[in-house]
């Protein structure tokens, strides 16, 4: 942002225009680049297409979550909810699609359609419910989403007794959940979406500016007279929906519903937006960043599936990684401030 | 952010006024032990068997781990951070005892030496988190949920690495009798008096040391602990090390009590740690909590899991059941707050 917000006087050197970009995008593009090297050289299968195939899959989902979770960072929030709206989606949609399978014989798209709203319906609720007692009963985010969270994941398993649901329409798997358009997965469109409206979201509409003003200030901005708790709420609902959406894709990826998907996925969003420099005080992140932490995060995971190092062994790693992104970040932040 | 109206009220109010947030704030310390005698006796209605001696005894063994994790919970709460890792690092810490206890006495070692190089070695363990934690969320000023994020993706490595993911079996019998099975005064099992004592000297120390006294200072307001020159950062690398010595000594307390190294045993106690603490009163702003707030929440959430088990309730309800509670929880402690 400070890049942007100085942008009058033309840069004079190369040098001062390489670190004026650098100030602007931060260490995170940098970092990804020179490590997608060192991997091309050093793993031999690593640029094989069907490699990068995985990785972009992989990160669709991630990268989807991850943007939900920067909302709601930025107006000084937390979701820890997200992965049960996942398991809640996954659940629902898949049940709904398979309550209708006889009924709705001869069309699937209905079908469909049916599962994906019941699916979309599960975040909006638990977003709803995130955002009211945020915004009016202003409990504090990590505890009301620590109850959704215990609230969700025991209905995802109430639902299902903790068995895969099955009898999802074929194209719903084969079209959507593992079909490929113009050669590349569904979901990194899908992905690639979402980040293109969220950035022209956060650039240029007023809700992007809301935003970021409830994050910055709450007080400032209520008093400037943004309706602060119609805001938060949406931040909830939307940040809910994405882990929706990205729980859809996964259940088609999948071909089932299942309770428990990713266990990790909630805390992966908060490390892929904390590492693209997302404040957790709030009003700072942008979703650009925010979806290259996230390929960065499955790129590495990639790497090192490749190496074939344990994934136990993986956790430290990713978890060294992420606290030394962000001290790294926390440094060049503090040598800026002294300049 | 109401608190600008409140303080404004408060200005204003009259000696009626006082009274009656008085009366209110008797009424919330109040509220939490009068909720956990009328649960037990409605409870008690449809089920005696809750107040039977055997399972009155039950329910204190079973809080005095939690209420081991819940007050090391609190010591970093009160600094106004958390700790994430705690679970992990109690798995890891039960794995890494098991495997040292279970090696040296399969080497022939004194029982002596292998109890204490087990509690050596957990402790050691325990002490490397909390100086991890406390040293990048002090020193580097990263935010406590990141660096406690980090530090419990690496325990959980560690717990599953280096016990290849299964259970050690076979820990020494002598670990277990120190820590489970023996007594120091005769009837009261064990661990209530281990977590009684832990709870006395942390009274002690929060509420009669200038270490404690300062850890409130630091979450109330951090600027003024620095301006009134409190070594802040060296205290709140103790408050992370007194945590994650906590922990370490329940999870030293449950592997005796399993006679095995879990590397599943912390999953869910991270999430029940905060649960309890905060339930209790303990607020996450930092600055407000003490012993007796987590006893109280510690007792609660033992003894509605207690109640719903002796009911029969299925798990996956008891979850939903536990999050309402959580919301509940907070929402009177939010009013009890602001209006008190």
């Amino acid at each position: 942002m400070a890049g942007d917000s100085t942008g009058g006087a033309l840069p004079t050197s190369p040098f001062e225009r390489i670190s004026r970009s650098y100030n602007a995008a931060g260490f995170l593009p940098v970092l990804l680049t020179v490590l997608v090297i060192a991997f091309a050289i050093f793993i031999p299968n690593f640029l094989a297409v069907q490699n990068i195939l995985n990785v972009l899959r992989s990160s669709s989902y991630l990268v989807i979550v991850a943007a939900g979770q920067m909302l709601v960072l930025i107006v000084g929030g937390f979701d820890l909810s997200q992965g049960a709206v996942v398991a809640l989606t996954s659940v629902s949609s898949a049940l709904v699609m398979a309550g209708l399978k006889d009924t709705l014989a001869a069309e699937p798209g209905l079908i469909i359609l049916a599962g994906i709203l019941a699916g979309l319906a599960c975040g909006a609720v638990v977003g709803l419910v995130n955002g009211v007692c945020v915004a009016f009963l202003r409990i504090s985010p990590f505890m009301v989403t620590l109850g959704t969270m215990s609230i969700g994941t025991g209905f995802a398993l109430l639902l299902t007794s903790g068995i895969p649901v099955y009898g999802m329409p074929k194209s719903f798997v084969d079209g959507f959940g593992r079909g490929l358009w113009l050669q590349l997965p569904v979901p990194f469109y899908l992905a690639a979406a979402i980040v293109a409206v969220m950035w022209l979201m956060q650039n240029y509409t007023r809700m992007g500016r809301y935003i970021f003003a409830i994050g910055g200030n709450i007080q400032a901005a209520i008093i400037s007279g943004v309706p602060a708790k119609t805001y938060l709420i949406l931040a909830y609902v939307m940040c809910s929906m994405l882990a929706s959406i990205s729980g859809l894709a996964l259940t088609a990826q999948i071909g089932s519903g299942q309770a428990v998907i990713n266990p990790q996925l909630t805390l992966e969003s908060i490390a892929a937006a904390v590492i693209a420099g997302v404040s957790i005080k709030g009003g700072v992140g942008r979703v650009e960043m925010v979806a290259l932490g996230a390929i960065l995060l499955l790129t590495l995971t990639d790497a090192m599936d490749l190496l074939k190092i344990d994934p136990r062994i993986q956790a430290i790693f990713l978890g060294i990684i992420v606290v030394l992104a962000v001290a790294l970040d926390e440094f060049s932040k503090r040598r800026a401030a002294l300049v | 952010m109401s608190d600008v109206n409140v303080s404004g009220t408060s200005l204003a109010s009259g000696p009626r006024q006082a009274e009656r947030r008085n009366t209110l704030r008797w009424g919330f310390t109040l509220l939490l032990p009068l909720v956990i005698v009328a649960m037990e006796l409605a409870v008690s209605l449809v089920e005696p068997r809750v107040l039977s001696p055997r399972n009155v005894v039950n329910i204190l063994v079973q809080s005095s781990y939690l209420l081991l994790f819940a007050s090391a919970q609190m010591v970093v709460i009160l600094t106004g951070g958390f700790d994430l890792s705690l679970g992990m690092a109690v798995s890891a810490i039960s794995v890494a005892t098991a495997l040292v206890t279970t090696g040296l006495a399969a080497a022939g070692t004194p029982m002596w030496l292998v109890v204490l190089a087990g509690i050596a070695v957990g402790l050691g363990f325990g002490l490397l988190v909390g100086l991890f934690n406390g040293l990048f969320v002090s020193w580097l000023g990263i935010n406590p949920f990141v660096v406690t994020l980090g530090s419990l993706n690496i325990c959980y490595g560690l717990a599953t690495t280096i016990s290849g993911g299964r259970p050690v079996f076979n820990v020494p019998d002598a670990f277990s009798r120190l820590l489970y099975d023996g007594n120091f005064i005769p009837e009261i099992p064990i661990p209530i008096t281990l977590a009684a004592v832990v709870a006395l000297l942390l009274y002690l120390l929060l509420d009669h040391t200038v270490f404690g006294r300062s850890l409130y200072l630091i979450g109330n307001n951090p600027r003024a602990a620095h301006l009134a020159g409190l070594p802040s950062k060296r205290y709140l690398t103790l408050a992370y090390i007194l945590c994650a010595l906590l922990a370490a000594f329940g999870s030293l307390m449950l592997t005796a009590r399993t006679g095995s190294g879990e590397p599943n045993l912390g999953g869910s106690l991270m999430l029940e740690s905060i649960a309890a603490a905060v339930i209790g009163g303990v607020s996450l702003q930092g600055g407000i909590g003490g012993i007796v707030p987590v006893i109280l929440g510690t007792l609660f959430v033992t003894m509605l899991s207690n109640a719903m088990d002796l009911l029969e309730v299925g798990g996956y309800v008891q979850q939903i059941l536990l999050g309402c509670v959580i919301i509940g929880a907070i929402f009177l402690d939010r009013i009890r707050v602001t209006r008190t």
